[in-house]
């Protein structure tokens, strides 16, 4: 979290996390789609020719002023590829808050453990306590036949205690009821130290 | 890791003074400072079409992938610069301390020895800043106010209500 009195302004750096065609992507892109383009940065995606992502995806949210502070939400994506793993932990570095996108799918299932055991790697190589960062579980593609269990998700993924959200990312459905959780989730523990 | 970062107002300034003035010197269309992490710290001056945070976004992500390539090739300095030199605007991304990350958008009218001069200059007088700016990275302060949740969950609210 970074407060930049002269400015005014307040940003915050999300980071949505998960195995990939998780629909990590899907979820800024819905955002960007049907945010005021007023209140929006552009979106940039750095792809691989395959048309997946290579570095991150960015888009930025500013909101009107909240407490004399305008919030300024940096929302970044990893890309998912097995092969990108030292990516990610580049766009996990001075994160606030994490998105964890997992996919449903049962054949998925063991991709978005491992996914969750390497960013929790990662995190701590970056200095972090990993249970110490805010954290929202997103279990999408809900709207896919032979799905898990969000219950199931949530406890192979050893996450007690974490919000969990059901999602159809490419259909809106708990986008941004995810954003919403993991901002005020960024600014509950924030203001813990109060 | 990452804390709660507040910039005093009196480096605010020092830092604003330091960008205008760069900018004046080398003659650039633009120079801003955002911190390690490509958030925008200040910016004097743009170029039409050209999104500074979306730009500090990338710059730092630069940075980071240079830091991260010399270290897999056993060299454990910071990647310090880039230069793009472009057909009408050039780009010169410095990394300050491993702190903050100075860019300079300038005409290729420009000569980029004069940029590299007062770029030089610039970091000189950043470096005493990012020493603070760490300290106060260590700090780890609390300043919003015990309404500001609630404050907050209306402005969410209204910008994603109606979706």
């Amino acid at each position: 979290m970074f407060i930049n009195w002269r400015l005014r302004e307040l940003n915050l750096k999300i980071v949505y996390y998960g195995p990939a065609v998780s629909g990590k992507t899907t979820n800024l892109q819905y955002i960007y789609a049907k945010v005021d383009p007023r209140i929006r940065s552009e979106m940039v995606s750095l792809k691989t020719r395959g048309d997946r992502t290579l570095y991150f995806d960015f888009l930025q949210l500013e909101l009107g002023r909240v407490a004399g502070l305008k919030p300024r939400f940096n929302l970044y994506t990893v890309p998912g590829q097995v092969y990108y793993t030292g990516t990610r932990k580049l766009v996990l570095q001075s994160v606030d808050g994490i998105v964890f996108v997992a996919d449903s799918q049962i054949h998925r299932l063991e991709e978005n453990v491992e996914s969750m055991w390497e960013m929790r790697e990662n995190l701590r190589e970056l200095g972090f306590d990993p249970d110490g960062v805010p954290l929202v579980l997103q279990c999408n593609k809900r709207d896919l036949p032979d799905i898990v269990p969000t219950s199931l998700l949530h406890d192979r993924l050893s996450l007690n205690g974490v919000p969990c959200f059901e999602s159809v990312a490419v259909q809106g459905v708990g986008v941004f009821e995810t954003l919403k959780a993991i901002i005020n989730l960024v600014v509950a523990k924030a203001q813990q130290h109060l | 890791m990452r804390r709660q970062i507040v910039l005093p107002e009196d480096v605010a300034m020092q830092i604003e003074q330091i960008l205008r003035e760069l900018r004046t010197r080398a003659r650039a269309d633009c120079t801003f400072l955002a911190d390690i992490s490509g958030q925008v710290i200040d910016i004097h001056g743009g170029v039409e079409d050209m999104d500074p945070i979306v730009m500090a976004a990338l710059a730092a992500g630069e940075l980071a992938t240079m830091e991260e390539l010399t270290r897999q090739i056993g060299d454990r300095s910071f990647g310090r610069s880039l230069l793009h030199e472009g057909e009408r605007r050039s780009l010169y991304i410095c990394n300050v301390h491993g702190t903050f990350v100075l860019v300079v958008v300038f005409s290729t009218d420009t000569p980029v020895g004069l940029v590299r001069l007062f770029v030089r200059r610039a970091i000189e007088r950043l470096s005493p800043l990012a020493d603070r700016f760490e300290e106060i990275v260590r700090q780890d302060k609390s300043v919003l106010g015990v309404d500001f949740s609630a404050a907050l969950s209306d402005e969410l609210d209204k910008a994603f209500g109606g979706i």
